[in-house]
């Protein structure tokens, strides 16, 4: 007999008690690796729509509370007057410009075929952000300049057809040929697009006159995309823009963007690991207590196996042995949870748009907090275990 | 150290919570290579702490040890000196109960560095010579009080040691299963030429060694041949 097998043969010797210390360790995984998940792939998400965009920056109200850099999610704003799109056109170092009208309708009462919803206000009916759909206005020919890419269709010709978003046509069962009503007037779905943002990615695109025409805004926008003339630089021109309307426009980069989105996202980061840690100290916890009344059970047992000849070494060997394989297990347990949870949740309303991207530091570090945590909670039992007395634990009823 | 004597004890004292329980009270005691020597006493009378201190499952306070060529009282880790040299029996045979027969006896054989084939090898001729070559994969709670008591014993002798140091082996068993342990035990000491030390409480189990030692508070009382 191997001691590898006699250690292995001690872990199912008390099976529940062993499922318990997987469960602890497993949680801890999962939860690292499951929040991860969601976490990286918010970041990447905002960091491809903010980066990735045609347009270096946007120009908005110089009293909105919201920005739209570089085609970022957008919500209710200031809206501005849309002379400004041309105006801003003829400022030198402009290379060009668009008007973007966005607002935010709910879609939720959905049927297989046709969707309805009233559209009368900037930011159009009620319901909770999950079901919420972004209706974005913008000319056909400066989709680009709002990271809008179509995958699988056409761009929209006329004011009775729109494109749709790939998560919009998921949750709203929707394809290229299908109808879709929106303040009681029907559209078709002509193409879908992909933005690498998962707000826009759950909207719909039309243009901006019919857009307008929907929510009675004529002849306003939420949002001046401008794009810069090659050689340009694009911060000098945003501070251009502002001096000659202050207190009426004011820009929003990329970076800057980023940077708003970026603090946003480190409190969901901050949340997320807030959540894992008090996962890990919980399973740490668990583990620990499993081990010590582990060790506590066979104490007699341990007394047997010094007075036979095993030293000190190998007593704390077998302890911290059974404990590490319980992380191994562990592993595989907090892993599977971990990824299937977030995989499932993924295709519902909760984690709707969010894909999952595995990278190797992250299974990484679920594998390091399982092995973390085997250690720790089993490194006090093991100890314990080897500086017992043999005699004081003979006697151990 | 006398070249016969495997164990020689000087003056030994053993106290326990701050002093006031004298477990051994200046022990003086030589045992020769090879003897059978029972120490019997009332309870409470230090014969198992005596026992202990022999095995190096506790440490003296005052005196001198030596056991097979070994100070016991200078050696920090006693571990290899029980490995090698002391075989123990207890009252319960101690057995581990997830582990089969044959497991059971390869335990002591883990610290060791032979083979695995070797390990098994040895295993089975010892358990051949206790008469449970039938029962190697048996767990412990399936075999009889005098069947586990005999694996304790073949677990005892695995190693090869010099001394089988058995406390009470045979308390637990009735008076029939208790002479077949104990012919087991002093059969081997002949066979083997192992040095054989029982603690006990009965004088009709006391008498089958060469030499009773009588314990009473912590001291030698009497020490006379059977």
């Amino acid at each position: 007999m191997k001691f590898r097998d006699l250690i292995i043969k001690n872990i199912f010797r008390n099976k529940s008690r062993s499922i318990l210390a997987v469960i602890g360790i497993a949680i801890g995984v999962a939860a690292v690796v499951g929040l991860g998940l969601v976490t990286d792939n918010l970041s990447a998400s905002t960091q491809n729509a903010l980066t990735a965009g045609a347009a270096d920056f946007s120009v908005v109200s110089g009293t909105s509370s919201g920005n739209n850099g570089g085609g970022p999610p957008g919500g209710s704003s200031q809206l501005i007057n849309q002379t400004y799109v041309s105006e801003i056109q003829q400022i030198s170092g402009v290379n060009s410009t668009a008007g973007v009208l966005r607002t935010m309708t709910n879609l939720s009462n959905t049927t297989s075929n046709s969707t309805s919803t009233n559209t009368t206000s900037s930011t159009i009916g009620g319901g909770n952000f999950q079901s919420m759909t972004t209706l974005i206005g913008i000319d056909n020919s400066s989709l680009s300049m709002d990271d809008i890419v179509i995958t699988n269709g056409s761009v929209y010709s006329n004011d009775n057809e729109v494109v749709i978003g790939k998560n919009a046509a998921q949750s709203l069962n929707k394809t290229v040929g299908s109808t879709i009503s929106i303040s009681n007037q029907t559209f078709k779905v002509v193409g879908i697009y992909e933005t690498g943002n998962f707000m826009d990615d759950n909207g719909i695109v039309m243009s901006l006159s019919k857009l307008q025409n929907l929510t009675g805004d004529t002849g306003q926008v939420s949002l001046v995309l401008v794009k810069a003339s090659s050689g340009t630089d694009a911060s000098n021109l945003a501070s251009t823009i502002e001096a000659k309307y202050p207190n009426e426009l004011s820009t929003s980069t990329s970076l800057s963007g980023m940077n708003r989105m970026n603090n946003g996202l480190d409190v969901i980061k901050s949340g997320s690991w807030a959540v894992s840690l008090l996962a890990v100290l919980v399973g740490g916890i668990v583990v620990l207590v499993t081990m010590m009344k582990a060790v506590s059970e066979r104490t007699r047992e341990i007394g047997v196996l010094r007075a036979i000849g095993w030293s000190q070494k190998r007593i704390l060997s077998m302890i911290i042995g059974e404990s590490l394989v319980l992380s191994l297990i562990a592993i595989v347990v907090g892993l599977a949870i971990g990824i299937g949870l977030v995989e499932l949740l993924s295709t519902t309303q909760i984690l709707q748009g969010i894909t999952p991207s595995f990278s190797a530091s992250l299974i990484l570090k679920g594998i390091g907090v399982a092995l973390f945590l085997g250690i720790i909670g089993g490194i006090y039992p093991a100890y314990r275990a080897s500086r017992l007395s043999p005699t004081e634990a003979l006697r151990y009823e | 150290m006398n070249n016969e004597n495997i164990i020689e004890i000087k003056d030994l004292k053993k106290t326990y919570e701050n002093g006031v329980i004298k477990a051994l009270d200046g022990i003086n005691l030589e045992i020769k290579k090879g003897e059978s020597v029972s120490i019997i006493g009332p309870s409470g009378s230090g014969k198992s702490t005596l026992l202990n201190m022999i095995g190096a499952l506790d440490k003296a306070d005052e005196g001198s040890i030596n056991v097979a060529g070994i100070d016991l009282m200078q050696e920090k880790d006693l571990s290899d000196f029980r490995l090698n040299e002391i075989g123990f029996v207890f009252q319960l045979h101690n057995l581990i109960p997830n582990l089969t027969v044959l497991e059971n006896l390869q335990t002591p054989l883990i610290e060791t560095v032979i083979s695995d084939k070797k390990m098994e090898e040895r295993a089975l001729k010892i358990l051949k010579s206790v008469n449970l070559a039938d029962k190697i994969n048996q767990k412990p709670t399936k075999l009889s009080g005098g069947e586990r008591q005999r694996v304790a014993i073949a677990r005892a002798l695995v190693n090869h040691p010099s001394i089988i140091l058995a406390d009470e082996p045979t308390g637990a068993l009735d008076s029939k299963t208790q002479d077949v342990i104990l012919d087991l035990l002093l059969d081997i000491h002949k066979q083997e030429n192992v040095t054989l030390i029982m603690v006990t409480h009965e004088h009709d189990v006391a008498k089958k060694a060469e030499r009773s030692i009588y314990v009473l508070d912590g001291k030698i009382k009497e020490i006379k041949k059977n």
